[in-house]
């Protein structure tokens, strides 16, 4: 009986220790938690499949003021380096995938856009802000993360980003 | 055997949240919920009380309720 109980609670121990590796968040140095999502124009993009470039995940939305500023600096970003290995994932967490598209439209971002809307992904990474973005080397390590967005911050994304591409 | 159940109880519960995460604030960023219908006008007469009262301050906070930092 006594050996039954062991047994029980050893297996209560390993799946709590499951439930908790599942709810892994971004940390610096960690791996950057994997996730597949669906782009504005109806493909699909694996975080995992990206390892060997350099990749940007920025979480955004249209009722974001800030993130509406930071866009256009991102897409200067992403086209400045996109030939060096240099890879920007926009994930949209807009319930409307239509208001995301608008607003790309509108501030001509060239970048891939995930769409997000059930925010599985935003509240996996669990930032607790909103923009908020996570620079990702390229062995798939979370290196740097910004929450929020303060003016003059692109300039500091240009640094982290040239240093990450030349290791 | 309590403490296998009682393990599994706790695992099950989490601690209770009442804020809302900035990524969950696509409802209370709605212009609607301005306290002001008129943002410009209503920065304007702030600044016309500001000058007539000599005092400033204490409006509540900026922002529109989207959680940025």
């Amino acid at each position: 009986m006594r050996d039954l109980i062991h047994r029980r609670s050893l297996m209560a121990v390993v799946l709590l220790a499951a439930a908790g590796a599942a709810r892994a968040k971004a940390a610096p140095d960690a791996l950057a938690p994997d996730f597949t999502l669906r782009q504005i124009d109806g493909a699909n993009l694996r975080l995992g499949e990206q390892r060997g470039r350099v990749v940007m995940v920025n979480f955004w939305a249209s009722w974001c003021g800030p993130c509406r500023v930071e866009l256009p600096q991102l897409a200067r970003l992403h086209d400045k380096y996109r030939g060096s290995g240099f890879l920007l994932l926009g994930v949209n967490i807009d319930e409307d995938a239509a208001a995301a598209k608008a607003l790309a439209a509108k501030l001509g971002i060239t970048f891939p856009i995930l769409l997000d809307s059930k925010k599985e992904v935003v509240g996996a990474y669990d930032l607790n802000a909103m923009p908020a973005t996570v620079l990702i080397d390229r062995d798939g390590r979370v290196r740097h993360l910004h929450r929020g967005y303060k003016d003059g911050v692109e300039q500091v994304y240009e640094q982290q980003v040239r240093a990450l591409l030349r290791e | 055997m309590l403490a296998c159940v009682w393990l599994l109880t706790i695992g099950g519960c989490a601690m209770p949240q009442p804020w809302v995460k900035p990524h969950e604030r696509e409802r209370l960023a709605d212009p609607i919920l301005q306290w002001q219908g008129d943002l410009l006008s209503s920065k304007n007469s702030q600044h016309v009380r500001d000058i007539r009262e000599g005092a400033r301050g204490a409006n509540g906070v900026q922002g529109g309720g989207c959680g940025c930092k």
